[in-house]
């Protein structure tokens, strides 16, 4: 069986470099040395862990990502480090011999194997707005589900719901943890995730034997600790108070900060300000375009992309916080100059005639 | 403890000429807290809809950087005067309280309350004399300023805890509220339509109190000054 | 039992029915169920797209300016083209002109999109149709090395690859964990390359897989990332700036030079990898001619890569554009994506609801409205169906039609009609490969004709790449770097009502959205996609969809693999996400 050392180890990696490669991934880690040898054992020796990716209501593009790892190889990922048992999107049988790895696996590892989850399952119509193998997708994700060591939530379908599930959700589409209830689930939300990011949840979990810390709400602390904006390279623009005032802008061009275009970031936890896109190549700020908030919740849903002071959803699409609160004060202003016009009218009156208050003397 | 406190109802004050309400702390509190307020409408408006842009090099400016700087001094001014001034709800007098304690269950003070209205209404003159709040504006302060002010800082310091970081105290205290919202944008939306109820309770409580001055007759502005409310009659 | 004739074909559902579900190695849900004659023969199919999440109605009621953002979601495998569709729409509906750059950039993108969907399709989605992984086992390094360096220059083609990549498919084999190869149908008749060719195919699998990744950079660089790249209503959002202080906060001549070598890198794969392997596998399939469905009838292109920024005429594209039908390729029809007379999309046997369900609709008139029922002659229950009913409503897929007929579209269809129109860039090398595989152009009008056709597309799309970033720096050097129109960005700019057609040739085939715009909200938004083109269940008229024709009449080496059902379907390359969106 292969290791993920055998896989270092023929791509012409020394030993002296592998063990590096393991103090690295310690120190990177926050671990310190004392893990390094114990990374390396675990990398020399375990067997692959079987993995189930199973696909709801999705656009695929999250094993589009995937795929696009460089450190590491998704090749090396799919064939070394893991063993990738099912997922529809891959592999190479179909129909009933599909359907008879997913069975053969489950049963083989129960309790053993992860289970990867693309997408999301839609719960109107008893489910049917997504079918496999002639049944309710939900129905083949509760099974999986079942006999998992744990789930991962590949992307916002599966943590959040995503754009199926952004108003007003005609088919019912639901994250997968309000379907799954007994499992730890992990999500790595982003829309998609970095292929970096997912390949690096996993690794962690193959590495280091265990879950990765997540925080409040389900995601691994270690790339979703932080926002966009904490540690986006347009940050001193955004201080110095520069700004793109419109697309193509002086501005745009100098690279200033997109705050006023809309940009999510500021309210956005993911790793692309850092980590980056596609091998680290660039990010959407990188290339001129605000953050939509691809990894929040519901992001969807909160008004254009391109405004800054954001919709509100409770009080239908066309309504944000100026238009509902600014009409109330503007009211309230009225009120208050109508109220001040009337007193002073009844005033008048009064004092015309006997006078206002107990004394009569209009005080 | 001051169940309602119309002045007529109590036969002793018939001739009371002037009562010590506010004390220093109160006041204290009630004007830095206009100040952080003020400071905290205008800084936060333009974290909103930001100035037009500086030139020059980003490390030459620090623009924005001090409008929220300015807005997270003005929050952390707001938030320290209001614990203080809870502290005084505890060992101040009765007026101190009345911002947290409003006596729904007492009829008479429910009496007042729509005699108040009534007299807003210009349904009929207002004869009752207060010493401290009318139970209107208690009311308006207890149930729409105070609510809101705690709304405006405990979303206030979760949006700030998200700069400050995971671990740091605004995070181990507010951290929650972010997801309990949904996500940060929803906070800043929430944040922001808050911003409107106390512009709106600034609105009428500043007509309300020249109003009353004008109108009735107890001292009301300079109350907040001297501490006195002083009757005309 | 029913049997009926219709576009040439006569179906017959009297046999074995077979039930392939889940269809793999394609993107999202689809299931088959063909009725098998007693030699094995596809009789009847019946294809059905299992999975719709209704975006045309969640994009109600939304900012015209965000909609890119929600049709690129439609898909992740053709990342892009529903953004860049729907910003034409828009654009086209208010009447925003973009710069000359941003045309140029959004084909840069656009070529981008082709050259990887073709190759990954190629490699990972579609080869394991022909090539036998287990039967490389038995291969000789040195033999496939000499295969490998007799086809092409490919430097990675040593023996000493070819025997390290033999003991690492054995080592693999014998750990017992196959993974996605588990249960594969290896050792079917139906693979016909020897060893070393299947040898050869796994490591180009390998490396093309290592290289795929590269090639979507360009994206990263115009769009921020990949999958899902941004999009502008307007133009582009990636500013320009190559001479300037902030030039490294821009576009500049780094950023620049990283897409010129990716470009070449990638024209180096696909000239050197992958049509040398098209090739060379077709040479042993090219008695194989099944599959060709209607693409000898009927195929159409909107066209594509426009050279003039706002000139969307036949003339300005680049990729063909017309409509064949009844098989008469000396005439190219002109197609009006506005004209209600000649799209519509019916949904007779879809799941959804029209005022008449048996009237089918202008995508401007369009209605999605979800209905799902199953009909009488359904096998099972309703959330455990052994067989659908195919002459009730049985699939997500709308079946759009054009002038009233069922076509194929793609990049068969493409090369079809640039063949037909006498376009030099698509008739010589189509001449070019006929001739080298010593095959008659009726050859054309099969399976491997459409996975031909992709691979020659890809070769055209790689070189395109290099044509339009030479146009950027040239445009870049004579002073021109404005990437965006802003002139009718704010909504107040915009008319009360407005309706607009975007259109691209999306790698699966023709696509185009169809917006109506009502006080700067959308009010109707409609989608009709390259799958829901070729994956079109029957209409009223019991017309069948390319799939479903594509399957007909033929033979399956073994009754109970799929092998020959998988190869047709894949030859198409199936999104069923965008088919059904
Ligand atoms: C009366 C009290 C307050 C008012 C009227 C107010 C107003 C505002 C407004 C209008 C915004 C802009 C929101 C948006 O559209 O994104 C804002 C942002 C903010 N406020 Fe306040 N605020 C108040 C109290 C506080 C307090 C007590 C804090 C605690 C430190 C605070 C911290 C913040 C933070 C962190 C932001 C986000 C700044 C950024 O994203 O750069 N605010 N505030
Ligand atoms: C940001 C603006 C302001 C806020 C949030 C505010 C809030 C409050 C609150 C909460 C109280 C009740 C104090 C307590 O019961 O302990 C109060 C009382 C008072 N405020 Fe203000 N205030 C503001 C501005 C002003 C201004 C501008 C004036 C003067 C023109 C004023 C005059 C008074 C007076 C006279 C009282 C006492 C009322 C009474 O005796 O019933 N306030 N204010
Ligand atoms: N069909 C389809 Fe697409 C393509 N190509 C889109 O328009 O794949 Ni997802
Ligand atoms: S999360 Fe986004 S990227 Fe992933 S499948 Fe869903 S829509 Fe696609
Ligand atoms: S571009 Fe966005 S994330 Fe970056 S500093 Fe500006 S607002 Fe923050
Ligand atoms: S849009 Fe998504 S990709 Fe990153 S920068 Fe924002 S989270
Ligand atoms: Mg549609």
């Amino acid at each position: 069986m292969e290791t993920f050392y055998d896989v270092l180890r023929r791509q012409g990696i020394t030993r002296r470099s592998f063990l590096k490669f393991c103090s690295l991934t310690a120190t990177s880690l926050g671990l310190g040395s004392y893990f390094a040898p114990r990374i390396a054992h675990a990398l020399e020796t375990k067997p692959r862990t079987p993995v189930i990716w199973l696909h709801g209501l999705e656009c695929t593009c999250c094993s589009e990502s995937f795929i696009r790892s460089a450190h590491p190889l998704a090749k090396d990922v799919v064939l070394s480090m893991l063993s990738l048992d099912y997922d529809d999107t891959l592999m190479a049988s179909a129909g009933l011999q599909a359907q008879a790895c997913l069975d053969e696996t489950i049963a083989k590892y129960k309790g053993n194997y992860i289970l990867a989850v693309e997408g999301n399952p839609p719960l109107n119509e008893d489910g049917m707005y997504c079918i496999t193998g002639g049944k309710p997708f939900v129905e083949e994700l509760k099974r999986v589900a079942k006999d998992a060591k744990a789930v991962i939530a590949w992307g916002a379908c599966a943590s959040w719901g995503c754009v199926q599930a952004a108003k007003p959700n005609p088919t019912h589409a639901v994250p997968i943890d309000k379907v799954i209830f007994d499992k730890p689930i992990i999500k790595v939300p982003g829309c998609p995730p970095i292929a970096e990011v997912m390949t690096a949840v996993v690794t962690y979990m193959l590495t280091f034997d265990r879950l990765p810390e997540l925080d409040r709400q389900g995601r691994p602390k270690m790339f979703y600790g932080q926002r966009i904006h904490d540690k986006c390279y347009r940050r001193p623009h955004f201080d110095a108070g520069q700004f793109v005032e419109s697309w193509d802008d002086e501005g745009a061009r100098k690279g200033y900060c997109l705050y006023k275009m809309g940009c999510k970031g500021p309210t956005t936890y993911n790793a692309c300000s850092t980590t980056r896109w596609n091998d680290g190549v660039s990010f959407p700020i990188g290339s001129g375009h605000g953050c939509i908030g691809c990894s929040e919740d519901g992001f969807w849903d909160k008004g254009s992309f391109y405004d800054r002071v954001t919709g509100i959803k409770q009080f239908g699409i066309e309504a944000n916080a100026d238009k509902i609160g600014g009409t109330l004060a503007a009211v309230t202003a009225a009120g208050v100059a109508v109220h001040a016009g009337i007193t002073a009218l009844t005033r008048a009156k009064l004092n015309h005639g006997k006078g206002f208050g107990k004394d009569g003397s209009g005080e | 403890m001051l169940l309602h406190n119309s002045v007529d109802t109590d036969p002793r004050n018939k001739d009371l000429k002037s009562i010590y309400i506010y004390e220093a702390p109160v006041r204290l509190w009630h004007w830095v807290m206009f100040i952080a307020i003020a400071v905290l409408i205008v800084t936060g408006l333009l974290i909103a809809y930001p100035p037009p842009s500086t030139n020059g090099e980003a490390s030459a400016h620090f623009m924005f950087g001090y409008i929220r700087f300015a807005h997270f001094t003005a929050g952390y001014t707001l938030a320290v005067s209001w614990l203080l001034r809870i502290y005084w709800a505890f060992v101040g007098n009765d007026y101190s309280r009345q911002l947290f304690l409003v006596p729904i269950f007492n009829r008479i003070w429910w009496q007042e309350f729509l005699y108040d209205v009534k007299s807003y209404l210009f349904l009929h003159v207002r004869e009752i004399k207060y010493s401290g709040h009318n139970p209107m504006a208690q009311a308006a302060m207890a149930f729409m300023f105070t609510p809101a002010a705690f709304f405006m800082m405990i979303t206030g310091f979760a949006m700030y805890s998200e700069g400050a970081g995971k671990g740091s105290w605004s995070d181990k205290v507010f951290g929650w509220v972010i997801p309990l919202f949904g996500q940060s944008q929803d906070v800043h939306t929430w944040h922001h339509l808050c911003m409107w109820v106390i512009v709106m309770f600034v609105i009428v409580h500043t007509y309300m109190v020249m109003r009353q001055d004008v109108t009735t007759r107890e001292s009301i502005v300079s109350t907040m000054v001297s501490g006195y409310r002083t009757f005309k009659d | 039992m029913t049997a009926y004739e219709t576009q040439g074909f006569k179906l017959d559902d009297s046999g074995k029915r077979l039930v392939v579900d889940p269809v793999t190695r394609i993107e999202g849900h689809l299931r088959v169920e063909v009725n098998l004659d007693k030699d094995n023969v596809i009789r009847n199919a019946v294809s059905t797209g299992t999975m719709w999440r209704g975006l045309e109605v969640i994009l109600k009621g939304r900012d015209p300016r965000d909609a890119w953002a929600f049709t690129e979601r439609i898909c992740g495998v053709c990342t892009g083209t529903h953004a860049l569709t729907s910003v034409r729409a828009v654009e086209d509906a208010l009447g925003i002109d973009i710069p000359e750059n941003a045309n140029t950039i959004r084909n840069i993108m656009q070529l981008t999109l082709y050259t990887h969907d073709h190759l990954v399709h190629f490699y990972h989605l579609h080869a394991l149709d022909w090539v036998d992984v287990v039967s490389a086992l038995k291969a000789d390094p040195k033999a496939t090395a000499e295969l490998a360096q007799s086809i092409s220059s490919w430097p990675m083609a040593s023996v000493g690859y070819y025997r390290d990549l033999q003991n690492r498919i054995k080592k693999f084999v014998e750990s017992g964990q196959l993974g996605p190869f588990m249960n594969g149908y290896w050792g079917n008749p139906a693979y016909k390359l020897p060893p070393e060719a299947n040898l050869m195919a796994v490591g180009h699998y390998l490396q093309a897989l290592d290289f795929q990744k590269e090639i979507v950079k360009i994206h990263t660089i115009f769009g921020g990332k990949n999958p899902h790249p941004n999009w502008l209503v307007g133009g582009m959002p990636c500013a320009i700036n190559v001479n300037d202080t902030g030039a490294v906060g821009a576009i500049n001549l780094e950023r620049l030079n990283m897409v010129s070598s990716i470009i070449d890198q990638a024209i180096e794969f696909i000239d050197n990898v992958y049509i040398p392997d098209l090739l060379a596998i077709a040479g042993f399939y090219k008695g194989w001619l099944y599959g060709g469905g209607i693409s000898g009838q009927n195929v159409m292109s909107y066209g594509d890569i426009p050279e003039h920024a706002n000139d969307y005429s036949a003339k300005s594209l680049q990729m063909p554009r017309g409509a064949i039908i009844n098989g008469d390729l000396s005439k190219v029809h002109e197609i009006d994506l506005k004209d209600p007379e000649q799209i519509q999309e019916g949904v007779d046997h879809a799941w959804y609801s029209y005022p008449e369900d048996t009237k089918a609709l202008h995508p401007f008139d369009g209605i999605t409205s979800p209905k799902f029922e199953l009909g009488p002659k359904t096998k099972g229950t309703k959330t455990n169906v052994e067989a659908f009913d195919e002459s009730a409503k049985y699939s997500w897929i709308k079946a759009p039609r054009w002038r009233g007929n069922a076509m194929e579209v793609g990049p068969l269809a493409r090369y079809i009609i640039g063949y037909a129109q006498g376009n030099p860039e698509f008739k010589e090398p189509v001449e070019k490969v006929l001739k080298t595989l010593n095959v008659p152009v009726t050859a054309l009008f099969s399976t491997l004709g459409r996975t031909a056709a992709r691979g020659l597309e890809c070769s055209w799309t790689v070189h395109k790449l290099k044509y339009y970033q030479d146009k950027l720096l040239t445009s870049i050097k004579n002073g021109d770097t404005a990437t965006a129109n802003t002139t009718k960005w704010e909504p107040a700019t915009w008319p009360k009502e407005a309706r607009g057609v975007g259109f691209t040739e999306a790698p699966r085939g023709a696509l185009g959205h169809w917006i109506v715009i009502k006080d700067g909200k959308i009010d109707n938004y409609q989608a009709v996609v390259p799958t829901t083109w070729n994956g079109s269940p029957r209409d009223a008229k019991g017309q069948i969809g390319a799939f479903e024709a594509a399957l007909m009449n033929t033979p399956l080496a073994k009754a109970d693999q799929p092998l020959e059902i998988l190869r047709t379907l894949h030859s198409f390359d199936p999104c069923l996400a965008c088919s059904t969106h």
